[in-house]
């Protein structure tokens, strides 16, 4: 199973280093290395106004390093250890400008980052403290001979990596980083952010979902739904978003949400006794058109803000016009992520959903077996009862493929929104201005436009010949998901399978001139209806991080603070010094008496002299020699406890 | 091993930085050097060369001496003797100490520069260096309580150095607390003294105590372990027994850095290793309710020392609300009795160590250039101090545990400890899950610490670079009220502020070993697991 190159670099960080290469990890790496070039070479134009960009290329190659890293890593520690290292330094990018709304947004970014870097950390500790090895390919192995008791610390262990992937895929509830991130940082690190480094969070729930969890009907169930939920809000975010790369963004998160259906559906298949690779090579090809599409259409409105340093649609309407180039990209872009006929995004889609259609019939035909869902984990069998009640519901999963129909519509219409605002409609004012930068070229210069066209291309001849290409890199990549391939070719242009992107479609359409045009505009102006109020992280995440969880546990120390610690040594101080001082005396009377008597002492006077010492050295000496002598004391009040002690020792034998 | 001719040279770290401190001491109050040695040179040049000579004889002692010989100083009476040995365990706190010491001499030179009264700093501080390396080579428990006292006295004119009124109360209250906890650990030196299998405290790998006997009263040892530990945990700044540490910042940075960062604390920490493993022995211990005790009360201070310092805003003592946290890190892995809890343990020793002195040195390059002590003066200080704050960041990376830094290694081998004790003793709640409530609290424990971590280091390196970041105006009137206008605004306006070598070399040396460390750890480890191997 294990083909290609192996390297392990013993010692390094702890456990040594782990590398292998084989099909999955030779096309994310080949993505990467296709990415990062185009992202390089545009951001020469980009970034050339910029004064300290040499910070933003020494960061763009440590991150490509560390992101080449996560997809060739053969051990989940060495893909926790690159993860993080790329998580910090794609950090520099997004705080790149300095201004305030850039810093807030690279705030919650590093705080998500850290966050979903820690707890996924302490996944690891518990995975590797229950299957003592953290080698991708011996996962499976290891889990599958773990006793029935210890499977609910793998399932906890599962959950919290999931939390630490998902926070870098974007997955709900933790996509609040990407539409803050992706509009602040600069277009060529925006496609990356959104094109590869989510992708390194989908590797990662890869690994779990095909070597921890094969077959494993509850994970199945839980990723189906997170990526139900993330799909249809990301969606609905971006049809509201009026900001070019903001609604890029929200895009970004309703496209892993499909990815996550995908991935979900393929274990769940897999539990029904199914074969899992329809879903699987969906969710894969997904992945790798939604690099290419995302790549292409940021570095559009990097190629838009680079001249306008705007981002409104309605400051940057028709600024496409006369553009052919640009027009062509945005549009090969647009028309591939919405799934129409005849680009790669459709091929990816129609195999998502044949995965949905796949598991609605296996149900139809009674297939699907519900018993021993929760694998005797007895903290979960509260939740046996309601996931049987989902597998076994066919309304349910009516409900989910319209929700992915639905989805796939809203995706056209928002990409429609963007296309005919910035491409076919006219600005009121500045329209003879941009329509001059057309004619002169001087939307872009030569080389972006040449590295811009390169992915553009690729679109459509991936979706016009999937047989060549995308089948093909299905079949590379398969192995990494654990399934022998498809059991029989998809017809993708087939009338059943056409009409669900045709329907998709026919949606789509729907609500561009329904919704958009009608609701989401007044006199000729995008209105921003984006839901300000409903942000996650400023209503929930932090206050909660900032105020509840420092303040309730600050008060509650301080509380112990003063009236453990605080109380109990002033009083124990006033005693003792009422003590001391009592002792003070009888020690004085003692010596006055014995002056008095046997030890009577001529010269008296002497004593005196000692007013000449400083006031407030005198001061300070006095205090050092209380504090010994309450040392002191305290030592003595030890030592009399544990003579005590002997003495009632020898003394009952 | 060419150890017992050599045998004589134990003594030398331990009495040569002493008496070279009293001559110091001595002569600067009476001699007639006293008013030249104040601000010249040959002060510095004194100091330097008795430490750097010190820790080559330690280090050339931590190479060569056998692990099995004994030098005994001299009898107190009866069995009571002082008595030297290096073992595994103190062969690596007194390399800590032989090599983080020079480099906090020089960079004390810089930072004491122009202060009055150094000559008594430096015989302190050299006499510190003596005390420590006493508690490292310390071969049986009374030696070990011996120096520790002497420990106490010989930091407490440190503590007391600025003569300000805060640092007169900061001092008592370290005497107070030191003495008090010493008196506690004495009750734990007679048990052992009189239930040990030889009647002597020497130290055994694996317990010392005779276990019939020991068995007989076993409530009573426990009870008395217990007190022991709170003893010693008072100079490892253990809840509740932490009060002095915060309040002790006012001491002059090099001391707050190497004595209250890494030296006196760690001497707690130390000694507690020894009570545990060398002395009442994990046999004994393990399982016991003492053991849940203690090893509840360090996650406590985990959980109390980072919420605090996210909540100073005074930069030094937060970094020792951190330290008080992170001395608690080094206790869980000590509790968890197991080899691998000792290996955790020196480990996580060595590099908070490196990370806590660095950021200390980074705080203390800050106060020394700028005068800047709070958090939110340091708006915007990085391009300013680059060289400083590159620093300081790669100590908050490893002190978070974020890989390849150095932190990580240690949080990483102290979690496996903890999971190691949840699977193995009986304490599992729900017998089908497998899930023992332990190992989860450790996790919580470790999440919640690291998370504040994140917060309270990160919150301070990015305002360093990021200028501006919290526009908030409340702070900002907090701002005007305590800075010095008139010297903040001179010097901002210097281009760059880095200190000079004496103080930015130590610091580029902690940083790159922190990330040599986090790079490549096996060897080290290695050589901890033989230890822990012996010891466990």
């Amino acid at each position: 199973m294990m083909e290609g190159w192996e390297v392990f670099i013993p010692g390094v960080c702890g456990f040594g280093l782990h590398f292998v290469f084989d099909g999955f990890r030779l096309i994310y790496t080949l993505i990467a290395v296709l990415m990062w070039m185009v992202s390089g070479v545009f951001s020469r134009e980009y970034m050339a106004h910029y004064a300290n960009r040499g910070r933003y290329y020494v960061f763009l190659w440590i991150t490509f390093i560390a992101t080449v890293g996560v997809f060739l890593s053969a051990d989940l520690y060495t893909t926790f250890i690159f993860f993080e290292i790329m998580s910090l330094t794609s950090y520099v990018w997004v705080a790149f400008d300095e201004k305030p709304e850039s810093l807030r947004a690279a705030q919650t970014y590093l705080a998500v980052a850290v966050i979903g870097g820690m707890v996924m950390l302490m996944g690891l500790f518990l995975l590797y403290s229950c299957l003592e090895t953290l080698e991708i390919q011996e996962l499976s192995q290891a889990a599958a001979a773990l006793a029935r008791g210890e499977k609910g610390k793998l399932y906890l262990a599962g959950v919290l990596m999931l939390f630490g992937f998902g926070a870098k895929a974007g997955a709900f509830p933790l996509h609040i980083w990407l539409p803050k991130a992706h509009p602040v940082a600069p277009a060529p690190a925006s496609a990356l952010l959104s094109g590869i480094l989510t992708k390194t969070g989908i590797f990662g729930i890869i690994i779990l979902s095909f070597q921890l969890f094969a077959g494993d009907g509850l994970w199945g169930l839980l990723l189906t739904l997170l990526g139900l939920i993330t799909m249809a809000m990301g969606a609905f975010l971006a049809l509201f978003s009026i900001n070019l790369k903001r609604t890029l963004a929200c895009s970004s998160v309703s496209q892993i949400g499909f990815i996550l259906v995908g991935l979900g559906m393929a274990v769940l298949l897999s539990f029904a006794g199914e074969n899992p690779a329809m879903a699987a090579r969906g969710a894969f090809l997904h992945m790798v058109n939604h690099s290419l599409f995302k790549l292409v259409l940021f570095l559009c409105a990097g190629a838009v803000f680079m001249k306008l340093h705007q981002l409104d649609l309605n400051e940057i309407r028709g600024y496409g016009r006369n553009k052919p180039v640009l027009k062509f990209c945005f549009l090969m872009g647009a028309m591939g992520i919405s799934g129409i006929p005849g680009f790669s995004g459709y091929i990816s889609k129609t195999l998502l959903h044949e995965s949905i259609v796949e598991y609605q019939k296996a149900l139809s035909e009674g297939v699907v077996r519900v018993s021993g869902l929760t694998n005797g984990v007895s903290l979960l069998s509260a939740l046996e009862a309601p996931a049987a009640g989902l597998f076994l519901s066919q309304g349910f999963w009516t409900t989910a493929e319209w929700v992915f129909l639905i989805t796939g519509g809203m995706t056209l219409a928002y990409m429609m929104k963007l296309f005919i605002a910035i491409f076919i409609e006219k600005h009121p004012t500045r329209q003879e201005e941009f329509d001059r930068m057309g004619r002169e070229g001087r939307e872009m210069n030569k080389s972006s436009r040449a590295v811009l066209l390169v992915p553009a291309l690729l679109l459509p001849l991936m979706g016009l010949f999937p047989a060549f290409t995308m089948e093909r890199l299905a079949d590379m990549g398969q192995n990494f998901f654990r399934n022998e391939g498809l059991s029989h070719a998809v017809a993708y242009f087939h009338w059943e399978n056409l009409k669900g992107g045709l329907c998709s479609v026919g949606i789509g359409l729907l609500l561009y001139v329904g919704l958009v045009r009608q609701v989401l505009m007044a006199n000729h102006h995008y209105v921003d209806r984006w839901p300000v109020n409903l942000d996650l992280e400023n209503i929930l995440y932090r206050p909660i991080l900032q105020t509840v969880l420092p303040g309730m546990m600050g008060a509650a120390f301080g509380l112990l603070d003063r009236y453990i610690i605080d109380v109990p040594v002033s009083i124990f101080l006033a005693v003792s010094a009422v003590v001391c001082r009592g002792m003070d005396h009888l020690a004085d009377g003692i010596i006055l008496l014995a002056r008095r008597t046997s030890h009577r002492q001529v010269r008296e006077k002497e004593a005196v002299a000692e007013h000449d010492w400083e006031a407030g050295w005198k001061k300070t000496g006095r205090l050092i020699m209380e504090s010994f002598s309450f040392g002191l004391m305290l030592f003595c009040i030890g030592l009399c406890l544990t003579l005590g002690y002997l003495f009632y020792v020898f003394w009952t034998g | 091993m060419a150890g017992s001719m050599y045998l004589g040279f134990l003594w030398v770290p331990a009495l040569l930085p002493i008496v070279g401190g009293m001559i110091l001491l001595f002569l600067s109050h009476f001699g007639p050097l006293a008013k030249g040695w104040e601000a010249d040179r040959r002060l510095e040049i004194y100091v330097m060369a008795l430490t750097l000579v010190n820790s080559l004889v330690l280090a050339w002692l931590i190479a060569h001496f056998g692990n099995r010989e004994r030098l005994v100083l001299f009898r107190l009476f009866g069995d009571l003797t002082v008595m030297f040995c290096l073992d595994g365990m103190g062969r690596v706190f007194a390399g800590i100490i032989a090599f983080l010491w020079p480099l906090a001499v020089l960079y004390s030179f810089e930072y004491m520069k122009g202060e009055e009264r150094r000559s008594t700093f430096f015989s302190y501080y050299l006499m510190t260096y003596g005390v420590t390396a006493g508690i490292a080579m310390a071969g049986n428990m009374t030696t070990l309580y011996l120096f520790y006292e002497l420990l106490t006295l010989v930091t407490f004119p440190l503590v007391l150095y600025p003569m300000t009124r805060e640092a007169v109360r900061a001092s008592r209250r370290y005497l107070y607390y030191s003495i008090g906890g010493a008196a506690f650990a004495f009750i734990g030196l007679v048990f052992i003294l009189s239930f040990s299998v030889s009647g002597t405290t020497e130290f055994v790998a694996g317990g010392a105590l005779d276990l019939v006997r020991a068995n007989e009263k076993r409530n009573t040892l426990l009870f008395v372990y217990v007190l022991a530990f709170f003893g010693f945990g008072v100079k490892a700044a253990l809840f509740p027994c932490h009060g002095w540490l915060p309040k002790a910042t006012v001491a002059p940075t090099p001391v707050t850095a190497l004595l209250h960062a890494v030296a006196v604390v760690k001497s707690g920490a130390f000694a507690i290793l020894r009570l545990t493993y060398f002395s009442f022995g994990t046999a004994f211990l393990k399982g016991s309710w003492a053991q849940w005790t203690v090893l509840c009360a360090a996650m406590l201070t985990i959980i109390y020392g980072s919420t605090m310092a996210v909540k100073e805003a005074h930069w030094k003592r937060r970094l020792a609300y951190s330290t008080i946290s992170n001395l608690s890190y080094i206790l869980m892995g000590a509790v968890m009795m197991s080899p691998l809890g000792l290996v955790a343990a020196l480990s996580h020793m060595v590099f908070h160590a490196l990370m806590k002195i660095c950021s200390f040195f980074c705080a203390g390059a800050v106060m020394h250039q700028t005068g800047k002590t709070h958090i939110y003066e340091l708006d915007g200080l990085a391009k300013q101090m680059p060289k400083t704050f590159a620093c300081l960041t790669i100590a908050s990376l490893s002190l978070v545990g974020i890989p390849p830094f150095a932190g990580f290694i240690s949080k990483w081998n102290i979690a496996q400890a903890a999971f190691e004790l949840g699977l193995g003793q009986g304490l599992v709640l729900e017998q089908d899950g497998g899930l023992s409530w332990l190992g989860l609290t450790a996790v919580a424990v470790l999440l919640y610490s690291a998370l504040m971590t994140a917060v309270y280091m990160l919150t301070v390196a990015v305002r360093a670079y990021f200028p501006q970041f919290y526009s908030v105006p409340a702070k900002a009137s907090v701002m005007q009220q305590e800075k010095k206008p008139e010297k903040a605004g001179q010097q901002d306006r210097k281009s760059t502020l880095d200190p000079n070598w004496m103080m930015l070399g130590p610091l580029i040396i902690f940083a790159v070993l922190i990330l040599g460390f986090g790079l490549h750890a096996q060897p080290f480890m290695d050589l901890l697991m033989r230890i822990g191997g012996e010891a466990g």
